[in-house]
């Protein structure tokens, strides 16, 4: 038994992760009906930089620092990259972001090298003699969880209700959800449409960063490091339905444990670790053919 | 109030209106009649600044406004109703009407007018930049703190002004938009517009689809308006009947030009009028 619970509890925590890079694809989503197949480059990207960042600061200082790197360049992103083919088929826009995966990936290479590198954990902060993060684990009765993964869920809830108070109370959180809805009528209440996309991209690689943060110290960083990720956010977007915040997250966190209970749990032979993938991926395909929209989607899926 | 000259707007390279005039004097109700694709709406969309006219002017309390976004010119004091309501249907009836008070309340620079920035020079812009960088953090923070409040209370006041008009959006508060009636969809359409405490209103078909009991009721509510707190409304309807009874004076859109133009009273008595659009 302890080693289920062990199991579920890892698979929260990278499941978090998922949830985190699933959550930044639907900020976007939401608001443009896009894809951004760029989304697991990017963060990987913004990780080089706090790498980069790490070489000569601390690691509480390089952190606030590389979040307001990332939302800038995804403004930057959004205003220079993605405004001129506003508009234009959806598919022509999913092919600059394709692209924009090739840039990064190719940059991230040029710059850093292809070795992979180690990635710290964020280290221990000391509050009033109570410690967090940091090494070791904590006993918490049925299994052990590693301050890591506790760290990458602390981060991942106060993420989730940080925008989930930012979309339900503050007025550019009302009006970014307007501009999802009816960019006509938002216009008409006032509301600079095109600010609001670029504050939604700047949001989500921002989200996306910190994925990349958490996620680097247990996958080693280098340029093909969010591929798996990105492929896994993007099966939990699916899974909780692409215009679900909410769904990103559980979609996410199931992705997260089922991964890890296949892995373990399937006769090696014929499953096993090595399929955990496929398996993974096949549940999603029967969710989605019982709830086409996913499970907290509203809208039908469009073919791309 | 609201002075439009000469008006040329296109689709692509479909022109729909060719050169229409028409002018809104300040505290009355003008209502422009005419059948469908005469471009009423057409008229509505280029003044609000959804649509940018080809050619012509459009002044606003003497202010031109051709060239301004929808965005900016909402917050000049003009509110579009448009066509098909255009509500936030999956967000609450509050939320529709937060977002209504966008435009006053939320910007960052909301107090602000553009105007205030345009009259000053170069220099002066700059000397006030410099001074306001020098000075800012805590009287920025001081004044964004009494504005807070000021605004809510606004907000709050305009609010209960909706609610006073439309008392069933006060019950339905927190239920989805999209799931409200017809007629109350209209309603909460309209709240939402004077939200943003218009001096002028742009009203497009409010009785689209609606029984003729409740559009009965919103026309009562659009007279209402005019008489009790002076707003000035330009009213697009269909059905003629009943916009020449509320509204002063009216104009006859036929394929993109102004046919007719008279006070309501000698348009009703009109013979052309009374054939096309009112039925008799």
């Amino acid at each position: 038994m302890a080693e289920f619970w062990q199991q579920v509890v890892t698979g929260i925590a990278t499941g978090s992760v998922y949830g985190l890079l699933a959550l930044a694809m639907v900020l976007i989503y939401r608001s443009t009906s896009v894809i951004n197949f760029a989304q697991g480059e990017m963060a990987m990207f913004t990780t080089f930089v706090a790498w980069s960042v790490l070489q000569w600061g601390e690691y509480w200082v390089m952190f606030p620092l590389v979040l307001l790197m990332a939302a800038g360049f995804g403004a930057f992103i959004e205003r220079v990259i993605i405004r001129p083919v506003e508009g234009a088929p959806i598919l022509n826009i999913i092919i600059v972001t394709l692209g924009m995966f090739a840039i990064l990936n190719n940059v991230a290479t040029w710059r850093w090298g292809g070795i992979p590198k180690g990635f710290p954990a964020p280290p221990e902060i000391e509050v009033t003699g109570v410690k967090f993060m940091g090494e070791g684990a904590l006993d918490i009765g049925p299994t052990v969880v590693s301050y890591h993964d506790l760290t990458i869920l602390v981060f991942a809830v106060a993420i989730m209700i940080g925008l989930y108070l930012f979309f339900q109370y503050t007025p550019t959180g009302l009006a970014m959800r307007a501009t999802a809805q009816n960019p006509i009528a938002s216009r008409l209440m006032g509301i600079r449409v095109g600010r609001m996309l670029t504050v939604g991209w700047a949001l989500s690689a921002t989200v996306g960063a910190v994925a990349g943060l958490l996620i680097a110290p247990l996958i080693l960083l280098q340029p093909p490091m969010m591929m798996g990720v990105l492929l896994y956010a993007f099966a939990a977007a699916v899974l909780g339905g692409l215009d679900s915040p909410v769904g990103a997250v559980v979609g996410g966190l199931i992705i997260g444990i089922s991964e890890n209970l296949v892995g373990t749990y399937t006769p090696k032979e014929w499953l096993g670790p090595d399929m955990k993938l496929t398996v993974t991926l096949l549940i999603i395909v029967v969710v989605l053919l019982i709830r086409p929209t996913g499970l907290f989607g509203r809208r039908a899926l469009r073919r791309v | 109030m609201l002075k439009v000259c000469d008006l040329v707007a296109a689709y692509g390279p479909i022109v729909a209106l060719h050169g229409v005039s028409l002018e809104v004097p300040e505290g009355s109700i003008v209502t422009v009649l005419g059948a469908n694709g005469a471009g009423k709406s057409t008229t509505l969309r280029a003044v609000s600044g959804l649509l940018r006219p080809k050619s012509g002017s459009i002044e606003f309390e003497g202010q031109p406004i051709d060239r301004l976004s929808a965005e900016q010119i909402v917050s000049l004091g003009m509110s579009h109703i448009p066509e098909g309501r255009q509500l936030f249907s999956e967000l609450t009836v509050l939320e529709n009407l937060r977002l209504g008070a966008y435009s006053r309340f939320a910007g960052a620079d909301g107090g602000r007018r553009p105007a205030d920035r345009q009259d000053l020079s170069a220099l002066g812009r700059l000397q006030r930049y410099l001074f306001q960088a020098a000075t800012g953090g805590i009287r920025d923070l001081a004044r964004t703190i009494r504005e807070y409040r000021q605004r809510r209370q606004d907000f709050e006041a305009a609010l209960r002004r909706v609610f006073d008009y439309f008392p069933i959006l006060a019950e339905r508060k927190s239920q989805i938009a999209g799931t409200l009636s017809g007629g109350e969809q209209q309603m909460l359409a309209m709240g939402r517009g004077l939200m943003a405490r218009p001096r002028l209103l742009l009203l497009d078909e409010p009785s689209m689809g609606l029984a003729p009991m409740v559009t009965r009721e919103i026309f009562q509510i659009i007279e209402t308006v005019n008489r009790t707190q002076g707003v000035t409304i330009l009213l697009v309807e269909q059905n003629a009947n009943l916009a020449l009874e509320i509204a002063h004076y009216g104009y006859v859109l036929e394929t993109g030009r102004i046919a007719l133009a008279d006070t309501s009273e000698n348009l009703r008595k009109s013979e052309a009028v009374q054939r096309s659009y009112l039925g008799q």
